[in-house]
């Protein structure tokens, strides 16, 4: 595994437990979900969704705002808000489920194993301490370092971002916004962590300055041999940097699979509009399409697929029978046009061309939902 | 699922329609109002107050003065006189429902002098900008520093002068009136502040410049516009700067602004100081008019926060 | 720290220390409530008298700008007047007086009140919902709408009246006489104790809401969640992130209520009989001693605009982003 020959600045400062089976994935979520509380009724954020994480590996999680991604990544760490709780599904990280743990216990996983680069490192770090300071904090809490190496090793990871340890004595206020996402960057690193989770790392950033941080990512990623999983709507993003990416819907997977797979041949409807909706230098096409509609509410989705209302090859399985994960491939998509006992092909092509008109043909002669 | 042609909507009268909405926020409104607790304590609170502010002369018969006091001096609470006696004999049931009309309606002037003129600078400040601006500011910040408290100490009796010692206004006497006219002249500064920031969001939303464009002169966008969205700010200061005027007057009254005529619940304790109550032990004579105060700032307070919550989502959600 | 901002800050402050003369000057001197009316007053004084006293005050020059020099640098100059009521002792002698018994009341109830209502405030806002919350803020709610001697009175009736704990009234037992320093401020303290809890009590009712207020939206703000995110501690993530950052509005707040705090300390003053510049604010309005509410009042405007320009400096320390 790459992550046990890392490079020596950052090594791993101890060996990753071993798992049982050796080639088992650093990370596998099973049927997560993750629910909140509100006065109006209960908001069902993320509803069933399941992946992996290789080491060393860098994974996308898309989709549109609300659809649940960020709540996905935040349960893994449990940063929910107070009304939101994990009722389902289980977190195994190196073989180990997070979900039964306790708060405390599940507080020594946070950044030693786990860390979060959040958006817009404005607000994200603490105004009136200096940047060098807060990126030694976890270092000194939380491996047990003394101040003075705490502080060494904070200004080490400075240089690894490419902030001369000058500059990182300042306060976040006075650092541009491209930097401070470095300073971030460096702060997820404190503690070696397996995992970096980025929350839009690059949203607040202009396209010169966010070229930058992905290749800071990207390159640190390969130095250390870090899991990566990158949380944005921007495809463009995950197109350059990760390895998979993983589409969301309404708390729901749509498709998932490797990055050239799914966006060269995307086989979920809402995938192929969310591919549409990016402009593209090489093709002719002249007008962005645009989904009709709008994001399902999640208090009351609607039964079945909950894309059926908005997607333009629905059938009527569509509107009853949740779509069951298939995978051809290694894309895995539910979208009941895809028959277990197909060969990857859709039952029906879904039109793209034309903006706001869905046809909702009827299967031939078939009356059963797809087979599971 | 086919895309139906939208179909332009037909409103004949906008008015009602108007009025339509209006009433479903008011019920909404009272719905989230009556999930508040503290906020229903205190309105309750507020209404017995008022109903004995309004008519105290249904509850203990007309005020007792020296020379129709009941009892005798400083007794203890008893079945003939609940609350006790001062030391003049007169019954304090009756003094402290008497008591209510007067600093209720004391507090009740002095915020509508505060509001009126805190939301006036406030609106014209804020929407004017510029110099205006500044100049208002200045001005307000500069009311903000000074100790208003003590300013008003040397303002009253300036004033007294000024209005003469006999006037009377809706049944109020001068020195009440006075007191008023103090707390009017001394409070407004915060409330002008608040207002004037609330403005300047407000004018910054498109709706205010589209308004521009159609045409509108500023005292008509001022109007139509930017007060509807101030009001509710300005309704959830009002009842805080009303408790706020309710508890100035009581200091005032109690350092000797008060009017021993029209005792509010200050001046009571006013005399209840000055006749020696706290070091012979006569807690009746204090406890009820303290009570009293508490009870209303207490209850006005509550009301106003909730208020707040509820009009000026601005506070973070649960978290 | 800039000095620009320095002075700029102490700019401010003197200007607005000059205008608090000039509305001085105006209150008295323009307004109905003037010397001259006080002189008419006198009803033993013959006209040729009052002309004589009129020249000598310089009430005969006009108002502007002749008195308002005059005013202005004798203010300036240290010289305040004379006291109507202590027949001809200068106003600065007698403000000198009481000056320091209500500093030491003030000074010794903001710091207490500092610390008990920021870290119960803190507490209860970061807990909110706790059991402790609700009770420290309904407390601090009630505490918050009773005028300070609301407070004070019943303090007196049951630790002075009916246990004795503590004298009714007074900085210092009438008449005593002390073997030594430490007896003097023994009794000292047992005077200060009941007027000290009054107004101790009344500012940490307003301090522990409002810092409870700031706490909860520290909160929610986005480098808390990052400090959880880093697994520390509840408690570290209150002490060093959450606490500073709620800290700064409070100041603001605690130099913007001194104004308020004066109030309080004066009828703290007459419910317990402290020798300090409250019950000398009250005695000299009953008495329309105008020269002495000149002077109080001048006094502890400049006073509150120090202590604002202080708590600016103070500002200014604790949050880096002030000072550039």
């Amino acid at each position: 595994m790459t992550a046990q020959e890392s490079a020596p600045i950052g090594r791993r400062q101890w060996p990753l437990p071993r798992q049982a089976d050796p080639d088992a994935p650093l990370l596998v979520v099973d049927d997560l979900r993750t629910y909140f509380s509100l006065e109006s009724g209960t908001v069902k954020a993320v509803d069933g969704v399941s992946f992996t994480l290789q080491y060393g590996e860098a994974l996308g999680i898309a989709g549109e705002s609300g659809c649940g991604k960020t709540t996905t990544a935040l349960s893994l760490v449990r940063l929910l808000p107070g009304n939101a709780t994990i009722v389902g599904g289980s977190i195994r990280l190196m073989g180990i489920d997070l979900v039964p743990k306790s708060e405390n216990a599940l507080r020594r996983y946070r950044w030693r194993e786990i860390s979060v680069v959040f958006q817009g490192a404005m607000n994200a770090l603490n105004p009136v301490r200096r940047v060098r300071d807060q990126i030694a904090e976890p270092i000194e809490q939380r491996l047990g370092q003394s101040p003075e190496a705490a502080r060494k090793h904070a200004d080490e990871l400075l240089e690894l971002v490419g902030i001369p340890t000058k500059r990182g004595r300042a306060y976040p206020h006075e650092l541009s916004g491209g930097m401070r996402q470095r300073a971030m960057i460096a702060m997820a690193l404190a503690c070696d962590p397996a995992i970096i989770i980025g929350d839009e790392p690059t949203t607040a950033l202009d396209v010169m300055v966010q070229a930058q941080i992905l290749e800071l990512l990207e390159d640190l990623r390969h130095k250390l041999g870090l899991s990566l999983i990158l949380i944005t709507h921007d495809l463009s993003v995950i197109a350059e940097t990760c390895d998979r990416v993983l589409i969301m819907y309404a708390g729901r997977v749509a498709e998932e699979g490797p990055v050239n797979e799914v966006f060269r041949r995307p086989r979920h409807p809402y995938t192929q509009k969310l591919l549409a909706a990016f402009p593209n230098i090489a093709t002719d096409r002249r007008a962005l399409e645009v989904i009709p509609g709008s994001p399902p509410d999640l208090r009351n989705p609607p039964p079945g697929c909950r894309f059926a209302p908005r997607c333009p090859a629905a059938m009527t399985i569509c509107t009853e029978v949740v779509p069951p994960e298939l995978t051809f491939d290694g894309v895995r998509v539910a979208c009941h046009l895809y028959r277990a006992d197909g060969d990857g092909q859709p039952v029906e092509t879904p039109t793209l061309a034309t903006v706001g008109v869905a046809a909702a043909p009827e299967p031939a002669g078939d009356a059963a939902g797809g087979a599971a | 699922m086919s895309a139906a042609t939208p179909a332009v909507p037909t409103v004949p009268n906008l008015r009602a329609e108007r009025w339509r909405l209006r009433i479903r926020s008011a019920r909404d409104f009272g719905r989230r109002f009556s999930r508040r607790a503290d906020g229903v304590v205190g309105l309750v609170i507020l209404l017995v107050f008022a109903v004995l502010a309004i008519a105290p002369q249904l509850f203990v018969g007309p005020l007792e003065t020296v020379t129709r006091a009941s009892g005798a001096p400083l007794q203890a609470p008893s079945s003939a006189h609940l609350f006790g006696t001062d030391e003049l004999g007169r019954d304090l049931l009756n003094l402290t429902i008497h008591g209510a009309r007067i600093s209720m309606a004391i507090g009740f002037l002095a915020t509508i002098i505060t509001i009126v003129v805190g939301a006036i600078i406030g609106i014209v400040a804020g929407f004017l900008g510029g110099q205006i601006d500044n100049v208002l500011m200045r001005f307000t910040d500069f009311f903000l520093v000074l100790p208003t408290f003590v300013l008003a100490i040397i303002l009253a009796p300036v004033i007294l002068d000024v209005i003469g010692a006999d006037a009377e206004l809706l049944g109020i006497r001068a020195t009440l009136l006075v007191i008023v006219t103090v707390i009017g002249v001394t409070s407004w500064a915060a409330t002008a502040r608040i207002i004037r920031s609330q403005v300047l969001s407000i004018r910054e939303r498109m709706f205010v410049d589209r308004a521009r464009v159609i045409g509108g002169g500023p005292g008509h966008i001022m109007r139509r516009h930017i007060l509807p969205n101030v009001v509710n700010l300005i309704v959830a200061n009002t009842v805080l700067t009303f408790a706020g005027a309710v508890f100035t007057e009581t200091t005032l009254s109690f350092i000797g602004l008060g009017d021993p005529f029209q005792p509010s619940w200050g001046q009571i304790l006013n005399a209840a100081q000055g006749s020696g109550a706290p070091g012979l032990g006569a807690w009746w004579y204090i406890a009820p008019p303290a009570a009293c105060v508490v009870l209303v700032i207490l209850a006005f307070t509550l009301v106003g926060n909730a208020l707040d919550d509820i009009l000026n989502p601005k506070s973070a959600p649960r978290r | 720290m800039g000095g620009r901002y320095l002075a700029r800050r102490g700019a401010q402050a003197l200007l607005t220390i000059f205008a608090i003369v000039v509305l001085n000057f105006v209150l008295f001197r323009m307004m109905p409530g003037s010397p001259e009316r006080v002189l008419l007053r006198n009803p033993y004084l013959t006209q040729a008298k009052i002309e004589q006293v009129r020249k000598q005050w310089g009430l005969d020059k006009p108002l502007i700008p002749d008195q308002l020099v005059a005013y202005t640098t004798s203010t300036l100059s240290g010289d305040l007047g004379y006291s109507l009521k202590f027949r001809g002792t200068p106003v600065t002698d007698v403000i000198g007086q009481r000056f320091w018994p209500t500093i030491l009341l003030i000074g010794f109830a903001e710091a207490i009140a500092i610390v008990v209502g920021l870290a119960v405030g803190a507490y209860a806002g970061w807990h909110r919902g706790g059991v402790g919350d609700r009770i420290g803020s309904g407390i601090s709610l009630v505490l918050y709408s009773m005028p300070y001697f609301v407070i004070g009175m019943p303090l007196i009736i049951i630790f002075a009246s009916s246990f004795g704990w503590f004298p009714t009234s007074g900085m210092l037992t009438v008449g005593a006489t002390y073997p030594g320093l430490v007896d003097r401020l023994i009794d000292f303290g047992r005077h200060l104790a009941l007027p000290l809890a009054t107004v101790s009590l009344g500012l940490i009712g307003g301090y522990s809401i409002l810092m409870r207020s700031s706490i909860i939206e520290t909160r929610s703000e986005d480098y808390v969640t990052t400090a959880r995110a880093k697994g520390l501690t509840d408690r570290r993530i209150l002490r060093s992130h959450a606490f500073p950052n709620a800290l700064l509005p409070m100041v603001t707040i605690i130099a913007i209520n001194l104004g308020y705090v004066v109030a309080g300390a004066i009828t703290a003053e007459v419910v317990f009989n402290w020798p300090g510049l409250g019950t000398l604010t009250v005695d000299a309005l009953s008495a329309r001693d105008y020269p002495i509410l000149e002077g109080v009042f001048l006094l502890l405007s400049i006073t509150v605009v120090l202590a604002n320009l202080a708590a600016d400096l103070v500002y200014g320390l604790l949050d880096p982003r002030v000072r550039a």
